[in-house]
């Protein structure tokens, strides 16, 4: 076990130091953050202010703000896990990939895991800092590790969808028409432009029973409320799809081997 | 021979030739992207399918607040629908906008050079991105729900969708313009090109002051969106007039700016990557 | 040099006409990152390149001229400023009678290009529609296209290939459709670049016989400029090489090859084997077979007449085959660039192997 994660340990550690190589592409990042942030700043002071009312369901302007502050900033983040798998599959490295002594999934997910985080830090800085300068100070920071592990959670939750999508290009010639659905739904029902919260009720009961929610909405809620009842029901909901997705990618991984062993990459 | 040769020494420049050439730049891009009928119709689709998303989410936030600030559903559904529009109209017949800085720093604008004719529109019309056709279609549907149905108004809608469009494509020519200059210009075209496109599908009546200002000017998003739309619910004269002073304003910017980055490209002292 | 101006080459006119010609650049070299791009604009680190020093020549209307140098030579700037794309440094030329760079567009619509690794044909459509095209670049009128087109298409042989996406056609097909292409608004000058790149032998030849029936056909002046010295060697009468900005060479080919390397080797094989091994003065005997019955010889044939190695041969035992090769024109402008001392200006060395014969004349 300590041998494994020495090993993917390293891989980690070797990408993190890669990702501040390309400070451009981080830069570019945040400028879109602080564009999207700062639009959203004005709708939802509007929103607030011909409701009239001080808070809706139970989130006030300020914890909507830092919400979509997180909420951007993992989307923002998210490596290209299908992208690189489904090329590896398709041009044939996948192959080579096998006779590492590591796995090749896992693989993909540390250096994900790595970039992820390099681009999540530089994103939440930018958009931190600006939205404390609009609205006022974050939640409190005694939540933040709750809010941490979410969205390790989340993120390890988006890894196996995406390598789904990757792995399905042993049998489909472009994913990228699966890779869209999924970056729609999680758009759309993961609660990216607004909390589901806010979502009328029979919408938002169908976005809290898929798993796209658990990806960007769980974690943003639970950084701007960190109450340990919340974060134990949200993380035991990640992990229970967590689960479910581990054993589908375990199987789906199981039998793409088997794809190649018989035909040969 | 000497027929031939001699033959089209009287034509020179003129707007009907570079009409001509335009017509058949487009009628090449459009037979170039029929050649692959599923990409073609999965990238209109896919578009609008998108476009269809984003519209769904202004529709649940309406559910729940049937007003924001003085706009009602169908006010932001025009608003989206002029945008789209406008930027599926500027996408489709002059593409290479999205790539304008990348081709001034690959070398590509040479190929342009020995040919007669003004190298912007040549360069821009040269490609054609097909998925702004789902964006012109979410448009007219924008246009069709949100109400209005008179034959003045289409064509109002008509003429906002040229203005805006012709905002969008000069600031962007603008921005890249500084490749020129600058040398690759990737990020800025990025920045700017989510910057205008965001705020112009917001009303611009969510900001006030300095920010209001820096949308009607530096980033024209306020014009080529609210400004636009408002034009199309209502005929005014000041609206016009502000379209079409933007629309001028920026052409001429845009213009004269890549005429500059033009002479300096001509003198070789653009910027190098290192090796 | 006596050979820039056009003397000997009858009393056509001038249609190039450079004198003088600089071009220096003013390189700002910039690193990667954020830090390097802020760099290179607020403290940019300029090198100077002299990419053209002084270069004249002129080309003859009608001519088929060859312009060949190593990469970073100066060509494609020389080029760039042919056609107007770049403003010089320095020095004067006049295409067509009009200044490049301050006519560009009115030059325009008298020259053609075809360059053979950037490609004018749109790839996913037939080549006559790219041909369409081009009638609406150069505000020809539908009718005249038409005629053109159906001349051009009968010249090349290509009528068959028109109505078919260009992507279908073979690399050779696709570059004669090129061409004739360049051809349409009936230019009279066209700039060839690398033509024959990627060609196999077979349809090297037919591009090139494309291109010689194109210069003689259209009367179009035609610039060449190639790697490939068979090219050059095929279709040119003149050529001019460039070496780090300057003309190093600029003279008939044919002159070229005969003052140059005037090296000859010859394959020789007896019926029977020499009763002792050839030796002549001033030959060097390259290799003799050890069963005696081959030969391979080289010699100066400015100082070893052939005649007299011929005779020599032929009188040391029954000739049964022989083959005697010039060198080629790769060998020939290889010791051009070796004799051109480092900045260009062609040095001693040079003189010795016949450069400075020219000034006798050819």
């Amino acid at each position: 076990m300590t041998a494994a994660t020495r090993k993917y340990g390293s891989i980690f550690t070797a990408q993190l130091a890669n990702g501040l190589t390309y400070p451009l592409d981080l830069l570019g990042r945040a400028l879109s953050i602080v564009v999207f942030l700062w639009v959203f700043l004005h709708l939802w002071r509007s929103v607030y202010a011909t409701d009239g009312s001080q808070a809706i369901a139970g989130l006030t302007l300020a914890d909507t703000l830092w919400y979509l502050m997180l909420a951007e900033t993992i989307v923002l983040s998210k490596p290209r896990i299908s992208a690189d798998i489904a090329r590896s599959v398709r041009d044939g490295s996948v192959a080579y990939q096998l006779a590492r002594p590591y796995n090749f999934v896992l693989y993909h997910f540390s250096v994900g895991l790595a970039d992820a985080i390099v681009r999540a830090a530089m994103t939440a800085l930018v958009g931190g800092a600006l939205v404390w300068a609009l609205v006022g100070p974050p939640p409190p920071a005694s939540g933040w590790p709750l809010a941490a592990i979410a969205v390790l959670l989340g993120w390890l939750l988006d890894f196996s969808m995406s390598a789904l999508i990757g792995l399905s290009a042993f049998v489909t010639e472009d994913t990228s028409a699966f890779d869209w659905i999924y970056s729609k739904a999680v758009l759309v029902l993961g609660g990216v432009l607004l909390p589901l919260d806010f979502l009328p009720e029979g919408l938002g009961s169908v976005a809290r029973a898929l798993p796209f929610a658990y990806t960007v909405w769980a974690p943003a809620r639970v950084f701007v409320s960190p109450d340990p009842a919340r974060f134990l029901a949200l993380a035991g909901a990640q992990l229970a799809w967590l689960a479910v997705l581990a054993l589908l990618l375990a199987a789906a991984w199981r039998w793409a081997i088997r794809r190649v062993a018989i035909n040969g990459g | 021979m000497a027929g031939a040769r001699r033959a089209h020494d009287t034509a020179r420049g003129g707007l009907l030739a570079e009409a001509r050439f335009l017509a058949s730049l487009w009628r090449a891009g459009l037979q170039t992207a029929m050649a692959f009928r599923v990409a073609f119709v999965t990238q209109i689709v896919g578009m609008a399918l998108n476009n269809a998303m984003y519209l769904a989410f202004w529709v649940v936030l309406f559910q729940r607040f049937p007003t924001i600030g003085t706009w009602g559903l169908r006010d932001v559904m025009l608003l989206f629908g002029v945008v789209a529009a406008a930027f599926g109209i500027a996408v489709v017949l002059f593409g290479n906008i999205l790539v304008l800085s990348d081709v001034i720093t690959g070398g590509a604008l040479d190929a342009w050079l020995t040919l007669p004719r003004p190298v912007l529109p040549s360069v821009l019309a040269s490609r054609m991105t097909v998925s702004g056709i789902g964006d012109v279609a979410t448009g007219l549907v924008c246009f069709v729900l949100a109400g209005q149905r008179s034959p003045e108004a289409a064509l109002r809608f008509v003429v906002a969708v040229v203005a805006s469009a012709t905002i969008f494509l000069a600031f962007m020519v603008i921005v890249q313009s500084l490749a020129f200059w600058i040398g690759s210009a990737v990020l800025l075209r990025q920045t700017a090109f989510n910057a205008v496109l965001t705020f112009a599908t917001y009303p611009l009546t969510l900001f006030d002051g300095t920010a209001k200002f820096f949308l009607l000017t530096i980033v024209p998003a306020g014009v080529m969106g609210t400004v636009s739309t408002d034009f199309v619910r209502r005929f005014t004269w000041p609206g016009l007039g502000q379209l079409l002073v933007a629309a001028v304003v920026l052409c001429a910017i845009a213009a004269a700016l890549f005429r500059a980055g033009l002479r300096r490209y001509a003198s070789g002292s653009i910027v190098l990557a290192a090796d | 040099m006596s050979s820039n101006r056009l003397a000997d080459s009858g009393a056509r006119d001038a249609i190039i006409d450079v004198r003088g010609l600089a071009k220096t650049f003013q390189v700002v070299r910039k690193r990667a990152g954020v830090s390097g791009s802020l760099r290179a604009v607020l403290r940019p680190e300029r090198t100077t390149v002299d990419a053209v020093r002084d270069l004249s020549f002129a080309m003859a209307d009608g001519e088929l001229l060859g312009f060949i140098g190593p990469n970073g030579a100066g060509k494609s700037t020389t080029i760039k400023m042919l056609t107007g794309i770049l403003h010089p440094t320095a020095g004067e030329a006049t295409v067509l009678g009009l200044v490049p760079w301050r006519e560009r567009r009115q030059l325009a619509y008298h020259i053609g290009t075809v360059f053979g690794q950037r490609p004018q044909l749109w790839f996913h459509l037939p080549a006559i529609d790219t041909l369409r095209l081009f009638g609406r670049i150069y505000e020809m009128d539908d009718a005249l296209v038409r005629r053109r087109i159906g001349l051009l298409a009968e010249a090349f042989e290509i009528g068959h290939l028109l109505e078919t996406p260009v992507s279908k056609l073979s690399l050779g097909q696709r570059m004669r459709c090129e061409i004739a292409a360049s051809l349409l608004h009936a230019p009279r000058l066209i700039l060839l670049d690398e033509p024959s790149i990627g060609l196999d032998v077979v349809a090297k030849q037919r591009i090139r016989d494309t291109i010689r029936d194109m210069n003689a056909r259209e009367d179009v002046a035609v610039l060449l400029t190639s790697h490939d010295a068979g090219d050059i060697e095929a279709l040119c009468k003149r050529v001019i090489i460039v070496n780090h900005g300057r003309i190093i060479y600029q003279d008939r080919v044919s002159a070229l090859k005969r003052t140059h390397l005037t090296c000859k080797v010859v394959g020789v094989l007896f019926a029977e084997r020499l009763a002792e091994p050839f030796a002549m003065p001033g030959v060097d005997v390259l290799k003799a077979g050890r069963d005696g019955y081959g030969l391979k010889l080289a010699f100066d044939s400015r100082t070893t007449p052939v005649e007299r190695v011929l005779a020599q041969l032929v009188a040391a035992g029954t000739v049964v085959d022989i083959t005697i090769t010039d060198p080629s024109l790769e060998e020939v402008i290889r010791a051009i660039y070796e004799a051109a001392e480092p900045d260009g200006a062609p040095g001693e060395a040079a003189a010795s192997t016949g450069l400075g014969a020219l000034d006798a004349g050819p």
